[in-house]
């Protein structure tokens, strides 16, 4: 498996992606929200494609490469999220990004529709998603 | 301007609070009732101290003070004689990591004898049901008539009484609970999200029979918090475990655990009587109002509170009455909710003036802005003269003026297929503060250096609102600075100088109004002393200030003793409402097209934050009126987690416009009032409005399922 670019070799097979990333690694921008794949938090690429972090088991990603929030590369889109007042308390916003970033991949110039869509798998309590919709549509410009 | 801590958030390296590793740290874990009531019998703890890496394992007996207030109906800390909600903690377990103190929790062997459960808070009051507390099942009660209502609504031309309901609510911070205790030298630092720290320290040094100096809350950062973090129990669970741990302890609630065990907004049963004459003045009005608290008092009686006074919302109203009760049940525990009591009110009151409306072949708007408040008018219900900042017609005149309103008969006409459409509009008044005869005050301190860097620590906290951000701004205005050589922490009881809770619409207006002071202090020292250095070098580079927020000049039809027992309001934010919907008359599904949002917002200081909490407002105004509801049988809760408890996603929201209707409220830092829970209250009557809108039937119950509206189209 690969973390952001970095081989690395899980001790646990049977452990969440989601708890090796964050406990073993110290890689906290995934977060755990429900456990269950409904809210989205826990967001990460798995060859590119936005997976729930505390749905895969480490068996299932030994030989993928992982991107996490941290292992993106600092781009406009982060930047739109800030400037454009994105972020209240924070806690989807990794997962948000990660989701973001894997929809620009497939659709640089996306419509509202696919933008919604596209974070569709991410919840958030505190904007309403307005200035996150706002935001990736900035940062396709 | 953004918030001071999204840059690290959007690279994912801020540490909330239930990020936070210290060394040799333990996990906890809760066990809790799987009844919604019964008889403690015994709770046998021995298998699970026993388990390999089991470091402690406490139960009521355990705590030094079991309570989490000062009164037994305030519940305990952990059960220890009886459960009165399913999801309520009975033993806490500490162990060397999380999985296995999640195991020793289900091996502590509880013992119950159950109870009948009072599942129906329409019958909780009546004598053949089981009581709960020692004083009964009524957990408070307010009522106030301003004159002979029965004879207003007997002489009136019109009337209209409308009966609904409104369900249980849950915050879904997406944070769930959580964060780390530690102890050092008999002092405990606990962080863990919290709207309210001086509470809480009082809490745990309560529980825990320490002094309050010796406890330290440090509240942020923290993932949403809506309400919830108001009467959580989290930071004394942490506090009392790393104790008798003798080691930082880290806990965290699952999804399921929030779910259950989590408060949830009050459910209301509301009968609305109104009463026009036959030009449309309103002649009376008359709510009864029965909210279900579940097992321990927690906000009710205060929620309550806020309901009778909004019970009128902002309309002139010549007689008007409010009678309303709280009751105890087994179903969840109410508590705190952004809107406070106002949501399911203004349902009530907003849907029957559309009624009125329609019997009276009037226009909606045209209606509601001949009765509507304007600054400086007495209160419908109590009589007191209200802010002249209040632009509850101007705000309604911006919604209305939306083209989404304008437009609404052209945009019906363009439905096609099963898809039926329909635009409602709806309004609402929320107080801001404590309201009066409650002492409500805010503080900040505020220290310069010799380069005249200033910082300041000031409260309320922040729990994603930026209000921080807002505090530093404020600071650079009144001081004519740069806000970059301006630092502002909030949220550390340690260092913040209690300010009260995150809550009633008061961050802004009230904590904002303390660094206003604060600066004002310091730039009248800094012209005497002719400059920071100056200040440094005499000793006096150190402020504080109070802000007491002002009570009504003249408390109207109110006793002034009794001032405080009704706590009506100087300050008003307000909001008026369109939705656009259609409704799928054979599915019964619903899809909202738009909503427009004018807030009455004072001036908004930091208008991208206003827009951020108009837009979250609206869009869990959403929820609240079509998908939303903790449903219970028999006080066994049906939903459980996100799979069957849905929120709106990005998919569901639809483009919110936000108008901001400013104007200075004269008592308000830079103008400023608070509008965070203001924009929850409208959404819910403006979407019923458009469902009677498109398909002629108006609803009574909230949310609004398909399952509901398809039985009232049959």
């Amino acid at each position: 498996m690969k973390v952001n670019g970095v081989p690395v070799t899980p001790p646990d097979p049977d452990a969440r992606l989601l708890d090796y990333l964050r406990d073993d690694l110290g890689l906290i921008g995934a977060k755990e929200g429900c456990g269950m794949g409904e809210c989205g938090s826990c967001t990460v690429l798995m060859d590119g494609v936005p997976v729930c972090s505390c749905l895969v088991l480490v068996c299932q990603a030994e030989d993928a490469d992982v991107t996490t929030v941290e292992g993106l590369r600092r781009t406009a889109l982060q930047e739109a999220f800030v400037t454009g007042q994105a972020v209240q308390c924070g806690f989807c916003i990794a997962g948000m990004v990660v989701s973001a970033s894997a929809l620009l991949a497939e659709h640089p110039d996306p419509t509202d529709e696919q933008i919604r869509a596209g974070l569709e798998g991410n919840l958030c309590r505190c904007t309403g998603y307005g200035a996150i919709v706002r935001a990736v549509r900035e940062a396709a410009r | 301007m953004p918030a001071e801590q999204a840059r690290e958030i959007v690279v994912g390296t801020l540490e909330y609070v239930t990020d936070l590793r210290f060394p040799g740290m333990l996990h906890g874990a809760v066990t809790r009732s799987a009844i919604p009531h019964g008889r403690i019998v015994a709770i046998d703890t021995t298998k699970a101290a026993a388990m390999p890496g089991v470091r402690a394992v406490l139960i009521g007996a355990d705590v030094p003070c079991n309570r989490l207030g000062p009164a037994d109906v305030d519940g305990p800390v952990l059960a220890d004689q009886r459960v009165r909600q399913v999801g309520e903690a009975i033993a806490l377990v500490a162990a060397v990591d999380e999985g296995t103190a999640r195991r020793a929790a289900e091996a502590v062997v509880v013992t119950v004898e159950p109870l009948p459960v009072v599942a129906d808070p329409r019958t909780a009051l009546s004598p053949e049901v089981p009581k709960l507390h020692e004083g009964g099942n009524l957990a408070g009660r307010i009522g106030f008539a301003s004159g002979d209502v029965e004879a207003a609504l007997a002489a009136a031309d019109v009337v209209v009484e409308r009966v609904v309901g409104t369900g249980a609510q849950e915050h879904v911070a997406i944070e769930p609970p959580g964060g780390v205790a530690l102890w050092e030298a008999g002092q405990v630092t606990i962080w863990c999200g919290s709207q309210n720290p001086g509470l809480h320290r009082r809490k745990v040094a309560r529980a825990l029979n320490v002094e309050i100096d010796d406890v330290r809350l440090v509240a942020g950062p923290v993932g949403g918090a809506f309400g919830a973090r108001n009467d959580d129990p989290m930071p004394v669970f942490l506090a009392v475990l790393a104790k008798a741990a003798g080691a930082p302890v880290h806990m965290r609630m699952t999804r399921e655990e929030v779910m259950a065990a989590g408060p949830k907004r009050h459910p209301f049963h509301t009968t609305v009587r109104v009463g026009f004459t036959e030009d449309g003045d309103l002649a009376a009005s008359d709510m009864t109002a029965l909210a279900d608290t579940g097992p321990y008092v927690t906000s009710g009686p205060n929620v309550l509170k806020t309901s009778a006074e909004m019970s009128v919302g902002p309309y002139r109203m010549p007689v008007a009455r409010f009678d309303g009760r709280v009751v105890y049940t087994n179903n969840a525990n109410a508590g705190a909710f952004r809107g406070y009591g106002v949501p399911q009110v203004a349902f009530a009151l907003e849907t029957a003036i559309d009624e009125a409306a329609a019997r009276l072949g009037m226009d909606p708007v045209e209606l509601r802005m001949r009765n509507l408040l304007r600054g400086g008018d007495r209160h419908g219900l109590y009589g007191h003269a209200v802010t002249p900042g209040l632009r509850a017609a101007e705000t309604l005149a911006a919604a209305a003026a939306d083209e989404w309103w304008v437009s609404r008969r052209e945009w019906q006409r363009a439905a096609r297929g099963p898809w039926r459409r329909g635009t409602g509009i709806a309004m609402a008044v929320k107080g801001v503060g404590l309201g009066s005869g409650r002492g409500d005050a805010a503080r900040a301190r505020l220290i310069c250096d010799i380069n005249g860097h200033v910082r300041i620590w000031a409260g309320p906290n922040h729990t994603g609102q930026a209000i921080d951000v807002a505090y530093r701004q404020i600071a650079a205005d009144v001081l004519g600075m740069d806000p970059a050589r301006i630092t502002v922490t909030v949220g550390d009881s340690q260092l913040v100088p209690e300010s009260g809770a995150t809550a009633a619409s008061r961050s802004m207006y009230a904590g904002g109004s303390a660094v206003a002071a604060v600066c004002e202090r310091y730039k009248a020292a800094l012209a005497e002393a002719g400059g920071p250095a100056r200040l440094v070098e005499l000793g006096r580079a150190e402020f504080e200030a109070t802000f007491h927020l002002p009570d009504v000049a003249d408390p109207g039809l109110i006793p002034p003793k009794r001032l405080g027992d009704h706590a009506p309001h100087l300050v008003y934010g307000c909001s008026a409402q369109v939705v656009r919907l259609e409704v799928h008359e054979l599915t019964g599904e619903i899809r909202v097209a738009g909503v427009v949002c004018a807030v009455d917002c004072g001036r908004a200081i930091n208008p991208g934050a206003v827009i951020g909490q108009a837009e979250g407002g609206v869009a869990q105004g959403l929820g609240f009126a079509l998908m939303e509801e903790h449903r219970l049988d028999g006080g066994r809760p049906l939903t459980t987690s996100l799979e069957n408890y849905l929120i709106p996603t990005a998919r569901d929201v639809p483009e919110i416009r936000t108008l901001l209707v400013e104007g200075d409220e004269p008592t308000g830092p830079m103008g400023a009032k608070g509008m965070s829970e203001v924009v929850i209250v409208p959404t819910g009557p403006a979407v019923a409005a458009a469902v009677a809108d498109a398909v002629g039937v108006r609803p009574a119950r909230l949310p609004i399922t398909p399952e509901r509206l398809l039985e009232g189209l049959r």
